[in-house]
């Protein structure tokens, strides 16, 4: 049996991990404007990374997004992922597959319809100006707040399938019961299907905060061109900027400030309602 | 759960009404931010202005004509098509046998191993590539040959997506399958290559069918992973949808994007027939 795993195994040491050994030695290198790249040992990029205000600023927006979008996606994902979770015809499927379809359905795309909708010239100033409300295009697109809801778009259906299938399997008496004993619709749910749906809650949430710390064509395309996040920053480093060294360490501090709130969010979580 | 912490208290109605007001609302503003840009997109396809004006004018069919005339959009759908079945169709029989040997197999460290063949879906895609992009760098200069924007440098990095999901569902099917068919076919006196071909992998047919149709999906709408490994002659289709959307959204973008979103849900429906997919994502 272990030659069946071999292959597989092969394959990812050859193209993932070691390629991300070789991305972290290249990080200790040093940057020089005229061999691009001179061997070196030494933190100094991620210190420099660090100490610069612009990229102290990308991670803050970075994080302010991820922070925001979780947070948001699990307030509108859980009541829809307990309304398909608790769906029983025939449409429970139907409805799976719909919100199956547009989290495979790529980021460009998604992008390309919210520039039609909230563009200066999109949908929504069409109809803001049709209706005389205001004279010029309100600027919706290439804000912060375009990129939150951008977002969210992209990662809700995650959160909502992920929660799906936790809330199912919390069995539907036990709601039942605490509301023939007189429980509150809202009561039931902070006393019953909260704590019991809670490791789903924890696993939907680390996974949409990894994506959209890691947002990339949402950020650029809605963002703007002023507005940066960290992985469009990591490849302007690779295709713009020639410095390699650099780049790696921010792919790094990307990679490890997004394990480090994982693991923290996780932990604090976890303790809070371990009982 | 404490019972009897549970105060019987009567239920005001108004209250009730605003709570199931407030949970409506949320369930339809998550679908309304999920379907938004996507029926917008495909609204857009059929307007006959090349600059998007509402209301339209009238209603076309030509930019899904020359989205397909546009060389960036014809080579990049082509270049991805190819792609993603060739990381389809290496990754989907080398995923299959690690799911294989993980779920059945055993094996010492097997905890580990499923957590290295899902770690490519864990590590971010734009960090992953831009390693990718670094080694090919550096193979490029120790083998003296092409590897960045040539299709097997392509491929390889797509086979990195196809493997994960391979495996994740493969091994979804494995575990729900008897395996006292199997026994009892071996019981019978059939050899273990016997019992393999003719009661394991027939029933695992759909779990099988679903990694590759999930498998093509997520290697063709890739960006993040190829979008340092692409070159001038050779580009997949999200890519060049980025660079085009750069500059202006437009019906024959939206054409291309319309077209994505057709064959994608073509691709789900046929796979939710095989395998019901609220069982295995």
């Amino acid at each position: 049996m272990a030659a069946f795993v071999l292959p597989a195994v092969l394959v990812v040491a050859a193209l993932l991990v070691g390629p991300m050994l070789l991305l972290a030695r290249i990080s200790l290198n040093r940057y020089s404007a005229t061999d691009l790249m001179v061997e070196a040992l030494s933190p100094q990029n991620y210190l420099a990374a660090v100490a610069d205000p612009y990229y102290r600023g990308v991670m803050g927006t970075t994080l302010a997004v991820a922070l925001l979008c979780t947070g948001l996606t699990l307030a509108l994902g859980f009541p829809a992922a307990y309304r398909l979770a608790r769906m029983e015809s025939r449409w429970k499927s139907l409805v799976t597959v719909m919100t199956l379809i547009p989290l495979l359905v790529g980021n460009v795309v998604r992008a390309a319809g919210w520039m039609g909708l909230i563009g200066n010239d999109g949908l929504i100033n069409a109809g803001l100006q049709a209706t005389g409300l205001v004279s010029g295009p309100v600027r919706l697109i290439y804000t912060p707040g375009a990129v939150v809801v951008g977002t969210m778009a992209v990662v809700l259906p995650y959160m909502i399938l992920t929660l799906a299938s936790v809330i199912e399997s919390i069995p539907r008496s036990l709601e039942e019961a605490a509301a023939n004993l007189g429980a509150p619709a809202l009561t039931v749910f902070r006393r019953v299907v909260w704590p019991l749906a809670l490791p789903g809650t924890v696993a939907g949430c680390v996974l949409v905060f990894i994506l959209c710390m890691n947002t990339y064509a949402t950020a650029v395309l809605l963002g703007g061109p002023q507005f940066k996040m960290m992985a469009p920053a990591v490849y302007d480093q690779f295709s713009k900027g020639m410095n390699w060294p650099f780049g790696a360490a921010l792919a790094f501090i990307l990679l490890g400030a997004t394990l480090a709130l994982t693991v923290l969010g996780t932990a604090l979580l976890g303790r809070r309602y371990a009982r | 759960m404490s019972v009897a912490s549970l105060r019987p208290a009567p239920a005001p109605v108004l209250s009730a009404l605003l709570g199931r007001l407030a949970f409506g609302l949320a369930v339809a503003s998550a679908y309304a931010v999920v379907f938004a840009p996507i029926v917008m997109v495909v609204a857009i396809s059929f307007f006959d202005q090349e600059i998007v004006t509402f209301p339209p004018d009238s209603l076309t069919l030509r930019w899904y004509v020359n989205a397909w005339s546009q060389r960036d959009f014809a080579r990049g759908f082509v270049t991805s098509v190819q792609i993603a079945l060739a990381a389809t169709v290496i990754g989907v029989p080398v995923g299959t046998a690690a799911a294989l040997a993980l779920v059945r197999g055993r094996l010492p460290g097997k905890g580990v191993l499923n957590t290295l063949l899902l770690a490519p879906l864990a590590v971010p895609a734009i960090v992953a590539g831009s390693a990718l992009y670094m080694f090919y760098l550096r193979a490029e200069d120790w083998l003296d040959m092409d590897i960045k924007a040539t299709l097997g440098g392509l491929v390889a990095a797509n086979v990195l997506i196809t493997i994960p999901w391979t495996v994740r569902l493969v091994s979804a099917s494995l575990a729900g399958l008897d395996p006292a068919a199997e026994e009892a076919a071996a019981n019978l006196g059939a050899r273990p290559l016997t019992v393999f071909r003719r009661i394991t992998l027939p029933m695992l047919r759909p779990g099988i069918v679903a990694a590759a149709l999930f498998s093509f999906v997520a290697s063709f709408e890739n960006l993040e992973l190829n979008l340092l490994l692409v070159g001038p002659g050779r580009t997949t289709l999200p890519v060049a949808m980025l660079s085009y959307l750069e500059f202006r959204m437009d019906p024959t973008l939206a054409a291309v994007a319309t077209a994505q979103i057709v064959m994608v849900s073509a691709l789900m429906l046929v796979t939710d027939r095989f395998v019901k997919l609220s069982r295995v994502v």
